[in-house]
């Protein structure tokens, strides 16, 4: 009797679970308390606005904490997740680069987003996203993750300099030859060393995108394949740091190395009158000029007479980590939903000069009339509207893409101590190539 | 007096327990684990491991930038030391003087040990920056860090700075320690300054300087990296880019986790070679008092 009573437990439990397993709604309590972690890479003013935001957040939703941590640099916050992760407990939501795209796609860590706001019958309003921010972090159809900070390389130029040197002030330099007539007309007006900016591949990359090619095979890295073969060092690429190199050879160009403080330095100092550097320092450079009584303005990057291409976005998305309970699921996925909405994107664009990735946020600051007090705000959004939409444009995808650019930034070094470029820059495929191989095997 | 003794069998290992509970988990389990972890190719992601044989080390000794790494942390080590410590026996000959504020000196001396190596690359940073360094400044000269051949110079200079105030502290220690009979004696027999100080100040002080010689030794291979880190990034061009940096490169930014591994055997195996070929060579001629 006994025997028959278990059996008939043990099946019913069974068939319960494969109809539970069958059912496709989840069901989940949207009032239970839950505790959630978001690990963030934004240092200084910006811990302040996320925490803002997220304050925000919990008032509206009482019943979800949320655990804020700045977890150092983009690279950091990724050892620490990866750490957290085989440890058991990775946060639910953190933030990545935009280059760390593909290998989380491939990572095995993260939930796809889609997936999530499928799983809750949530939507979201995909059409509101700008198409070069949503289309960077768009993989084979789906979104991964939620477009965040957003940014794009400017060129940004002292104005008082421009007039004293004979330039239009209102009209930058626009290509390579204007930039390079430029430069020489500042450094005969006596601006020693009038053109710099950082050691950083990301300017190398737009600068491809500018011309409309691919940085990397199987259609820029997004065929659905993983990209085998790097294609930076092809013609594209040679043009532009022929330019660059040139320019620093010819004495133009001050090179200040890697980081993201000396080239600023430069410009604060009135040393240097053009520099290139992201969008997001409209805030820093253009406190720094004003200090002084200087007048700042920026322009698009520059490009070669004739290209047609665009600039790909930078900056960075936020990411949810796989292996937590409904709730936690849910919870994040509200909170990254509310990060990316109109109000706290208008407050980040105006604290860091970091662009609103929604429309109607972008609508919402016109019709304030913010860009006529900041013009300079607008010059990226501008940049970015005006780009074709290609593959190109859209980004280069690929795997080890933090340690193809700490290659193409030692081959740039080489090429300033006198490798020839197209020499340095086949080098620095082949390495590219061959540590994409193993990866490519590893990941699998 | 009665010596007191231990009846209890089992106390001394209770004892011990806090400190090889200790070892155990932040030296002895690490280090093995990276002993086994040199052997197999690792997922940067979720950690899943594949056995790969001598793949690993066969990989990284037949990567050039990792020979010239090699190469590289070799000299970068030899000057670091040479320099550090003939430097710091100057200096701690000097502050052994009997002269007015030598207690302000000999602190200002010494305090450089004080600074993480990370503010101590900041400060060499703010003096040689290409943008507004203040050394930049003064020479003329602003690619002192972008120049792949004077970067390692600064690094070097920056390194030995760094643990001046180290060496000087224990040379001085050893320094008050050489008998002052023996000089005396010396000096009754006709030795002039020079002989002194070859024949009977440096044979007491071959103790510590053979120690320094050692912890030099660990100093440049390892302690070196946040200096590097804030200053050069390993750059220009890799031209200071010594084995640990190599290896922080390769697990931190690269997740290279296989590569790593062997990576940090051969650097364990290749400091420990080292220690002991000098406690084998130089050990022998020490002279202990």
């Amino acid at each position: 009797m006994k025997k028959w009573l278990l059996i008939l437990v043990v099946s019913l439990l069974v068939i319960s679970g494969l109809l539970t397993s069958c059912e496709k709604k989840v069901k989940v309590d949207e009032s239970a308390q839950v505790e959630i972690e978001f690990w963030h890479a934004m240092s200084g003013d910006r811990i302040e606005l996320i925490q803002g935001a997220v304050d925000k957040f919990m008032a509206e939703n009482p019943n979800i904490k949320v655990d804020v941590q700045y977890t150092g640099s983009y690279n950091e916050t990724l050892n620490k997740v990866k750490s957290a992760y085989k440890a058991g407990n990775a946060p639910d939501v953190f933030h990545s680069y935009e280059i760390g795209t593909l290998g989380l796609i491939n990572s095995g860590i993260i939930s796809p987003l889609d997936e999530i706001a499928k799983k809750f019958k949530r939507t979201i309003p995909w059409d509101d996203f700008f198409t070069p921010v949503q289309s960077y972090y768009k993989y084979q159809g789906d979104h991964y993750s939620m477009p965040f900070n957003s940014s794009t390389p400017l060129i940004f130029y002292n104005k008082t300099f421009f007039k004293k040197a004979g330039l239009d002030p209102d009209n930058p330099p626009k290509t390579y030859e204007e930039i390079r007539a430029a430069a020489v007309k500042l450094q005969a007006a006596g601006y020693k060393t009038p053109v710099t900016w950082n050691l950083h591949s990301w300017y190398f990359e737009e600068m491809i995108c500018l011309q409309d090619q691919p940085f990397v095979n199987e259609k820029n890295g997004r065929s659905g394949k993983l990209p085998t073969e790097v294609a930076f060092n092809g013609e594209a690429g040679v043009k532009v740091l022929n330019w660059w190199i040139g320019m620093e050879k010819d004495g133009l160009f001050l090179d200040v190395g890697p980081g993201w403080s000396n080239h600023r330095a430069a410009f604060g100092s009135g040393e240097a009158a053009i520099v290139m550097s992201s969008s997001s320092d409209v805030n820093v450079l253009t406190a720094a000029l004003t200090e002084k009584g200087w007048e700042m303005g920026t322009g698009y990057i520059p490009r070669p007479e004739g290209a047609k291409g665009g600039v790909a976005i930078g900056g960075g998305s936020l990411w949810m980590s796989n292996n937590h309970t409904p709730e936690e699921e849910l919870a994040a996925l509200k909170l990254i939903t509310y990060i990316s909405e109109d109000e706290s994107q208008i407050k980040w664009h105006k604290g860091t000069g970091y662009f609103p990735v929604r429309k109607t946020a972008m609508d919402q600051l016109k019709s304030e009339g913010w860009f006529d007090d900041n013009p300079n705000y607008l010059t990226a959004f501008n940049q970015l509207l005006d780009s074709p939409e290609t593959l190109n444009t859209a980004g280069g995808l690929l795997g080890i893409f933090p340690e193809a650019r700490e290659i193409v930034e030692s081959a740039i070094q080489e090429m300033y101590a006198g490798k020839p470029v197209k020499e340095g820059l086949d080098e620095a495929a082949a390495k590219v190539n061959a540590s994409m191989a193993e990866w490519n095997e590893v990941i699998q | 007096m009665k010596q007191s003794t231990f009846n209890n069998k089992y106390l001394p290992y209770v004892l011990l327990v806090p400190t090889m509970a200790i070892l155990i988990i932040f030296l002895f389990y690490p280090a093995i684990e990276t002993f086994r972890l040199s052997f197999f190719k690792v997922h940067p992601w979720t950690g899943a491991e594949k056995f790969a044989g001598f793949y690993n080390f066969i990989k990284i000794f037949s990567d050039a930038e990792y020979l010239r790494s090699f190469a590289l942390s070799a000299v970068f080590a030899l000057v670091v030391i040479a320099a550090g410590l003939s430097l710091s026996l100057l200096v701690a000959i000097l502050l052994n003087n009997k002269i007015a504020g030598i207690r302000f000196y000999r602190t200002a001396l010494i305090w450089p040990y004080a600074l993480s190596p990370a503010i101590a690359g900041a400060l060499f940073n703010f003096l040689f920056n290409p943008a507004n360094g203040v050394m930049c400044y003064f020479t003329g000269v602003r690619t002192w860090l972008t120049n792949d051949k004077t970067a390692i110079i600064v690094v070097i200079i920056a390194a030995v700075w760094k643990n001046l105030g180290y060496n000087i502290i224990f040379y001085l220690t050893a320094l008050r320690n050489v008998p002052t009979a023996a000089l005396e004696s010396a000096s009754i027999d006709g030795a002039g300054a020079v002989k002194k100080f070859f024949y009977i100040t440096f044979a007491f002080l071959s103790p510590t300087t053979f120690f320094l010689f050692v912890m030099n030794t660990i100093y440049a291979y390892f302690a070196s990296f946040g200096l590097i880190d804030v200053l050069t990034d390993g750059g220009p061009a890799g031209s200071t880019r010594i084995l640990i940096y190599h290896l922080y490169k390769d697990f931190f930014v690269h997740s290279k986790i296989g590569y790593a591994a062997a990576e940090s055997l051969v650097l364990f195996t290749l400091v420990v070679g080292v220690t002991i070929l000098q406690f084998r060579t130089t050990g022998k001629k020490v002279h202990y008092q």
